[in-house]
């Protein structure tokens, strides 16, 4: 055994050696993302503008009431919020559904898998630009669609209609995250107890009452966490809104908020107006978190 | 009554079988579309009705998908950036992250809990948010259009953190112990015998940030405007808005984007299927 003074030595030679390791973490943090974070709010109250030679003015709220009265930042909050819609209930069932065939599967489970994620592994800029020729006038979505409902020669306009560029960019999404939430599902129906579905087959369950009464219920921790990711990951959406309108799509319907940061910035160079847009940003995805957090918590307690 | 049940399920289940491929075919279809097409000319990708096999073969796509449409072999250079700057992140995150979940997780130290929150809760800074003040530093610092300026604010993060702090708290103490009463200095601890030893955690961690950086396109729009400092994402944008870009040569340059993610992920997949390490592939 160690003898006492010593040890008392010891552990606050250890406790400076556990600062020096995290030291680099601390560092590392504070400047690039603590200082960039409050700085962001910071601004915000400033008419700033890039590459000017003037000082900033503090202007208040000023810019938060341009922001919030112009029509420009409403579309945008509309275009993410439908956008974010419009993703997520296909994501979350598709996923769900192909999680619940897939565990059920007996053979060729990896396979299944492996191919729904293939998507999830390209850049998003290449699952973009793979769409974009598709979806081409005389791409194979309309060749397809007009092979299904045999309405033939009519063009669909993905890429130059309003509504139908929206579609595009969540049909991109779509297929690109759907095997990486599958997977996040069969994670978490894996966690589920044999035991529990044995005991309902016992009782004479089907599967839709299985999956109703046992699988669903069990599943909520997961379902939450694919819900919130779902949410944030949407809400970021930039890659395909941006290769979509540099290749000559509309702005307006698909320019969501991250897209309109960028241009606010870096266009039109106005970073006060910019860092109003980031802040309020900042705080839906804490709320989020903070909702994902609470659920999670709740679960925790009712284990 | 059994039997009843047996048919219904060999029904349900042949259901589900057909569901599923055809589900599976559906999502390989514009991956098949990408590879086909690559290796068409560009009137055969938009000829009614498609091809799926190339009638006639191009694969002169890829030397215009290198050369680019200016013959200025840029792509060339942007593929090299895109391999530094992303390796260099793998390497420095799994580096970085260790050290400082090394810290967390077996080190005793007043405060170590706050720094791990303090951590922990930049995860839910959207980089969206950040990026114009990031951006602003980094022209301070006087580093647009260098490596540095696309790596710096890259150099660890939050997540590889956490990932190696849970993989080493399960470290054997007594392995550390040992060392330290053979006289080993606390750096030499954690070089030699902490981080030789994590393995599969730091594999999974490279993985994914190389794949992260690799996919990158919003903060290289900002900090590389030059040509020559560009990465993959924002050539790609590029070449794709260029007039009299050629359908067959885009396909080709996606395809060479893709190849080494698909590589490294699918040589690898017992840890991305079905495993933890997926929460964070998907991640733009």
């Amino acid at each position: 055994m160690k003898p006492r003074e010593s040890a008392g030595g010891l552990e606050r030679n250890r406790a400076r050696w556990g600062w020096a390791f995290v030291a680099p973490g601390l560092v590392f943090f504070s400047i690039f993302s603590f200082y960039p974070m409050l700085n962001a709010i910071w601004t915000s109250f400033f008419n700033k503008r890039l590459l000017s030679l003037k000082a900033p003015k503090f202007i208040g709220l000023q810019n938060y009431q341009r922001v919030l009265m112009s029509e420009d930042f409403w579309n945008s909050a509309r275009a993410t919020a439908t956008f974010t819609v419009g993703v997520f209930v296909p994501l979350f069932f598709l996923s769900l559904l192909f999680a619940t065939l897939i565990t059920s599967m007996k053979r060729g489970k990896r396979l299944a898998q492996a191919a729904l994620y293939s998507p999830a592994v390209l850049s998003s800029v290449v699952a973009a630009l793979i769409w974009l020729l598709m979806l081409d006038p005389r791409g194979l979505a309309n060749q397809f669609v007009n092979w299904v409902g045999s309405t033939p020669g009519i063009d669909h306009r993905w890429l130059s209609d309003g509504w139908m560029v929206q579609v595009s960019t969540m049909i991109v999404y779509v297929w690109k995250y759907l095997g990486y939430f599958t997977i996040l599902f069969i994670t978490g129906i894996g966690k589920i107890p044999d035991s529990v579905n044995e005991a309902a087959l016992m009782d004479g369950a089907g599967p839709f009452r299985r999956f109703f009464s046992i699988t669903l219920p069990l599943l909520r921790p997961t379902t939450v966490l694919v819900s919130v990711m779902i949410l944030i990951q949407c809400m970021k959406t930039f890659s395909t809104q941006y290769l979509f309108t540099q290749s000559g799509a509309p702005l307006a319907p698909v320019n969501v908020i991250t897209l309109n940061i960028y241009n606010t910035a870096m266009r039109d160079l106005n970073i006060g107006k910019a860092s109003v847009m980031s802040t309020l940003l900042f705080l839906l995805m804490l709320g989020l978190t903070w909702i994902q957090l609470r659920v999670s918590k709740k679960d925790e307690a009712e284990l | 009554m059994i039997g009843a049940n047996k048919l219904r399920d060999g029904a349900g289940s042949a259901a589900r079988t057909v569901i599923i491929v055809a589900s599976c075919v559906f999502v390989l279809v514009p991956l098949a579309f990408m590879l086909g097409s690559s290796l068409m000319p560009a009137m055969d990708i938009m000829r009614m009705p498609y091809r799926w096999i190339p009638e006639t073969w191009k694969p002169a796509n890829y030397l215009r998908a290198l050369a680019g449409n200016d013959g200025s072999w840029m792509y060339l250079r942007n593929i090299l950036n895109s391999v530094i700057v992303s390796t260099t992140i793998a390497a420095s995150t799994v580096l970085l992250s260790s050290l400082v979940g090394y810290g967390l997780a077996k080190f005793r130290f007043k405060g170590r809990d706050a720094v791990f929150m303090a951590i922990m809760g930049t995860m839910m800074i959207p980089f969206e948010t950040v990026m114009i003040p990031l951006y602003l530093i980094v022209v301070k610092a006087g580093m647009q259009n260098t490596y540095a300026g696309l790596i710096v604010p890259f150099l660890m993060n939050a997540f590889g953190v956490f990932i190696m702090r849970q993989y080493l708290i399960t470290f054997p103490d007594e392995m550390l112990d040992a060392a330290r009463i053979d006289g080993c200095s606390e750096p030499r601890i954690f070089w030699d015998i902490v981080f030789r030893n994590s393995g599969p955690a730091a594999a999974t961690l490279a993985v994914l940030s190389f794949r992260q950086q690799w996919d990158n396109l919003l903060w290289p729009l900002l900090v590389a405007q030059e040509e020559k400092m560009k990465t993959i994402p924002a050539y790609i944008v590029k070449f794709t808005a260029e007039k009299h870009a050629d359908e067959g040569a885009m396909m080709a340059v996606a395809v060479i984007a893709s190849l080494p993610v698909f590589i490294m992920f699918f040589s690898l997949s017992k840890y991305f299927l079905g495993g933890s390490a997926v929460y964070q592939a998907g991640k733009e």
